[in-house]
């Protein structure tokens, strides 16, 4: 018990869960067959937006959270009415530049602190904390420290989030909404031939990814105390597109494992940390030349479906 | 101090566009954007000082061992990294993304190798000479980057467009189907368009290290976020358009930084790309048609 | 064809939950007997090691694996570093604090290298209670983060105003230029106290122009200033930037003095500015052409050890473990976090390499700084 309690287990657990979140983002997006190379960009105006609100004023964190989400998907749709006319690389490079422009109006507003980022950010787990010694739990709960159960309570906070989200996504894709991604996906001008409102759809998956991306952004900003330009730059963007390539971005689950397994694999190899990247650069290469889909597709479910199912027969 | 800003936007644009003009050839015949291309450039930088600094060789001698190492890489990148891919039938976002893949792994392995400290040319290697005219200053290596970038534009485009190889590049870049059928061996076609785009890199990195005398593993994502830019504006795969539009973004950088605000300054290119995308996708040079603006 | 992928796919899957399981019963471990060996302490130093600031990160190891070899040869006390990388990352930062308390259990950690990553990770420090020491977060509020926050590098308040004060006296300053690096926390941090001091002496801020960190055209910058004619040019940035503004404006013909932040105080600045760093002035507590035994003998040391002359994040890690091991003797454990904590604070009179040292009561050091200034390719004391 003492193992799983442990702290740094219960922050890697967390930041799993958060790169989940973010896979989400970069998948509803894709499910229309778009690439957004801006997510970073949204999950940058979500954390300082949500960061600006609760720690100058002073809004509880349950409010700053969603209205950073609302404020990123808000310029999404801004940006998107126009960019959406571009299809596959041109998406990806204009997202590619808003994020980037994103980045430098970030670095020279007053109220971002430019560079200095924002420091003292107050953190989920010491709010939950300060909530529970108010209802009578100063040290914990079952001989547990504080420290460990406020952690333990964002990890619920975030698995909420995250089964939420699944939940909403596997429900889209049983809906009209969910056929007409998977059509516009498929061929785009075959869809909008059969009367789909293919503008609509692509730019409703952008602003769903912008959502996410943004909420990520604003929990990202608490569970880290300090945010700064630097967080949200080219790299991240290319590390939330790295959760997508590896586990496919067919299934909702694809992103949530290639999260887990980017996030869980350089803290086992901490030692070859100087490599990690070689190893992401080469992984990527390696996935688009062999298995572009991703680990796992629709195949995979269904072929361990059939297996699973024969299993059971016998 | 117009005259002199002037001068310094050329300048600094005229190596954007030689950077570009890498990405203007493998996206001309490929129709992929190579987002490798900028650490292949760093590369080219490296070698080229290695060089200089251990064989004590001519600066002229080690742009052409940087061409001819950095061709090589770009020969090793296409078969590992490009050709699996065309292979299978894949979105065009796989190379992409495939591409980003080899940029990070490039960046990492020359930390590992060369050391994350930026290195400098030694003295006497052309660079930190400078020529007054009148009230403008000029520096040589600059002036090199200026006549080698618009040199290699008109050879370039001679050589497509008059001699066999050119013209089979042509084809390749029309359709990759057709040229077979019309038995061009596409695959050493495409081959020899990566190699020469790569060495060109080459041959950029140098000459912007020297003009620059620091070179560093993280050059190559900033300098090739700025050719990617350059490539966008003036319009994908358009030589002619590569060429103006490093050069455009080079004088509004610096008048940026001269009349505006330095510190919007790398908003710029982002903004400029922004703008074109959603007045005129195609890019400045490019047709509308997608086929018909190339080179 | 769908089969052998399937299979493959497979295969990596249970190879992942053995590598997972492996991490997991790895970890168990150390934390089982930790209590058992209470012979050396064990510190943990996040640093930046790989990636685009690992020159930084590999400078301060130098400095550690030197001093620890050192406090371990004296015999008073024996000390095991484990070191973890933050690769200038601020998840990266809080994972590796989070590992080295909670998985290495160990008593003090040294680190991380950029003010940014200490605002991220130095809160699980003192929530934890474990004390920290960064030896290169020199932001402002670096330690307002908690008590058992330390740094004993020098803050830019303290360092930038005596270089701009010597500067001013020195050459009559009257009006000056300011660049500095805009997405650097470290260089704002330091732009703003330059902007201060200036301030505070009467010299005019003429001009203040931004770059970004990698960049490398400053021509555009530099022929504004020039066409504005400065006395001086104050410069916040790291050296490398530094270097090649140095370069360029030397080029295009701008002569009057450089002042620095920190950034400029290393030997990198020389080596690729060349002539150029001529009549750059920087303060800095750290100066390896000081006539004193200890900074002669850690000099000598270090380059018989590593090859060349130990820079200011070397000699700031070495001073910092040495001030650990001071306190550790104090506290008389090797265990006790919360003792090593109150004996940290309590350092005074401490004699290191970057001179004589105390914690004040807000746990920033207290030392002097020497303004120097390069003349003939050697940092040398301006007088």
């Amino acid at each position: 018990m003492d193992v799983i309690l442990n702290q740094y287990y219960l922050q890697i657990a967390i930041f799993v869960l958060l790169n989940a979140i973010l896979g989400v983002s970069i998948y509803l997006t894709l499910a229309t067959g778009q690439l957004s190379l801006g997510n970073a960009g949204f999950m940058s105006i979500g954390a300082y937006t949500c960061a600006i609100l609760t720690v100058k004023a002073g809004l509880p964190i349950y409010l700053g959270i969603p209205i950073g989400g609302i404020a990123a998907s808000f310029i999404s749709i801004i940006i998107g009415f126009p960019a959406l006319r571009l299809t596959g690389i041109y998406l990806a490079i204009a997202t590619l530049g808003f994020g980037e422009v994103v980045r430098v109006i970030v670095l020279n507003l007053k109220v971002t602190n430019g560079a200095l980022g924002i420091s003292g950010i107050p953190t989920l787990g010491a709010k939950i904390g300060k909530a529970l010694s108010a209802l009578g739990f100063p040290h914990g709960v079952g001989g547990l420290t504080a420290q460990q159960t406020s952690n333990l309570m964002v990890l619920v906070v975030l698995l909420l989030c995250l089964s939420f989200l699944i939940f909403f996504c596997t429900r889209l894709n049983r809906s009209r909404v969910g056929r007409a991604f998977a059509a516009i996906k498929a061929d785009e001008s075959a869809a909008e031939a059969m009367g789909i409102n293919t503008t609509y759809y692509k730019l409703l998956a952008f602003a769903l990814g912008a959502l996410i991306a943004g909420i990520a952004g604003g929990l990202s900003a608490h569970l880290t105390f300090f945010i700064g330009p630097k967080d949200f730059a080219y790299n991240r963007t290319v590390e939330i597109l790295t959760f997508a390539v590896l586990g496919g971005s067919d299934l909702i689950i694809g992103p949530i494992v290639g999260a887990l397994l980017l996030t869980l694999l350089p803290e086992l190899l901490r030692s070859a940390s100087e490599y990690r990247l070689m190893i992401y650069g080469a992984l990527m290469v390696a996935m688009m030349a062999f298995r572009p889909q991703g680990l796992i597709s629709e195949e995979t479910v269904r072929f361990w479906k059939r297996k699973l199912g024969r299993g059971m027969k016998q | 101090m117009f005259w002199q800003q002037l001068v310094n936007g050329l300048t600094l644009g005229s190596t954007y566009s030689l950077v570009a003009l890498g990405y203007t050839l493998i996206m001309g015949v490929l129709n992929i954007i190579n987002m490798a291309h900028g650490e292949i450039f760093m590369f080219g930088a490296f070698v080229g000082l290695l060089l200089v600094t251990y064989l004590k060789v001519n600066i002229f001698v080690a742009m052409a061992g940087a061409m001819v190492a950095c061709a090589l890489l770009g020969i090793l990148m296409e078969m590992l990294a490009l050709r699996p891919l065309r292979r299978r039938a894949v979105s065009d976002l796989a190379p992409l993304i495939s591409t980003i893949g080899v940029s990070i792994f490039l960046e990492n392995l020359a930390l590992k190798i060369f050391g994350p400290q930026s290195q400098t040319f030694p003295s006497g290697a052309l660079s930190g000479v400078q020529i007054q005219l009148g009230s403008i200053q000029i520096s040589l290596v600059q002036i090199i980057i200026l006549g080698i970038s618009f040199g290699l534009m008109f050879v370039l485009r001679f050589w497509l467009s008059k001699t066999r190889v050119g013209k089979a590049i042509r084809t390749t870049a029309e359709s990759i189907d057709t040229a077979n059928l019309l038995g061009i061996n596409t695959n050493k076609i495409i081959l020899l368009t990566v190699a020469l785009a790569s060495g060109l890199g080459g041959i950029a990195g140098v000459l912007v290290g020297l003009s620059i005398n620091a070179v560093e593993p993280t050059m190559g994502l900033s300098m090739g976020l700025k050719g990617l830019a350059v490539l966008i504006f003036g319009g994908m795969g358009n030589i002619t358009g590569a060429m103006v539009g490093g050069l455009i973004l080079g004088i509004a950088e610096v008048f940026t930084v001269a009349y505006g605000a330095s510190s919007y300054r790398d908003a710029v290119a982002f903004g400029m790309i922004i703008l074109i995308l959603f007045i005129r996708p195609q890019g400045l040079f490019g047709s509308s048609t997608r086929k018909g603006g190339r080179f | 064809m769908k089969k052998s992928l399937s299979k493959w796919f497979t295969g990596m899957m249970i190879g992942t939950l053995l590598l997972t399981t492996a991490g997991c019963g790895g970890g168990a471990a150390p934390a089982a007997n930790s209590n058992s060996q209470g012979e050396s302490a064990k510190l943990g130093v996040v640093a930046y090691m790989s990636g685009g600031g690992a020159a930084y990160g590999q400078s301060q190891k130098e400095g550690l694996d030197l001093a620890k070899d050192e406090i371990n040869a004296q015999g008073k006390i024996k000390i095991d570093l484990v070191y973890e990388d933050s690769r200038g990352n601020n998840t990266d930062a809080i994972n590796a604090v989070n590992k080295l308390i909670n998985k290495d259990n160990v008593v003090g950690l040294i680190g991380p290298t950029l003010s940014g990553e200490m605002f991220a990770a130095g809160p699980i420090a003192n929530q934890s209670g474990v004390p920290i020491m960064g030896t290169s977060t020199t932001a402002e509020g670096v330690t307002d983060i908690g008590e058992f926050v330390f740094r004993n590098a020098l803050p830019e308040s303290s360092a930038v105003p005596q270089a701009v004060k010597k500067a001013v006296e020195k050459y009559n300053l009257k009006k000056v230029a300011v660049m500095y690096s805009s997405n650097n926390d470290w260089a704002v941090s330091g732009y703003k106290t330059m902007e201060k001091a200036l301030q505070d002496n009467g010299v005019e801020i003429i001009a203040t122009e931004t770059f970004a960190d990698k960049d490398t055209d400053f021509s555009a910058q530099l022929t504004k200033i020039a066409s504005l004619k400065p006395d001086a040019v104050m410069v916040s940035s790291l050296y490398q930037e530094a270097a090649l503004v140095l370069k360029k404006a030397r080029e295009i013909g701008i002569t009057v003095p450089f002042v620095g932040t920190n950034g400029f105080n290393s030997p990198e600045l020389i080596k690729i500015a060349g002539q150029a760093a001529e009549g750059a002035i920087v303060a800095s507590p750290w100066y390896p052409g000081k006539e004193n035994e200890k900074i002669k003998k850690f000099v000598a040391d270090y380059k018989a050890k590593y090859n060349k002359t130990p820079d200011q994040f070397a000699a700031q890690s070495y001073d910092a473990l040495h001030i650990y091991a001071a306190a550790l003797e104090k506290s008389g454990s090797t265990t006790d976090r919360q003792k090593l904590r109150d004996s940290l604070a309590t350092i005074k009179d401490f004699e290191g390499v970057t001179g004589k040292f105390a914690f004040d009561d807000k746990r920033n050091p207290l030392m002097d700084a020497t303004v120097l200034i390069v003349k003939d390719g050697q940092f040398t004391e301006l007088k």
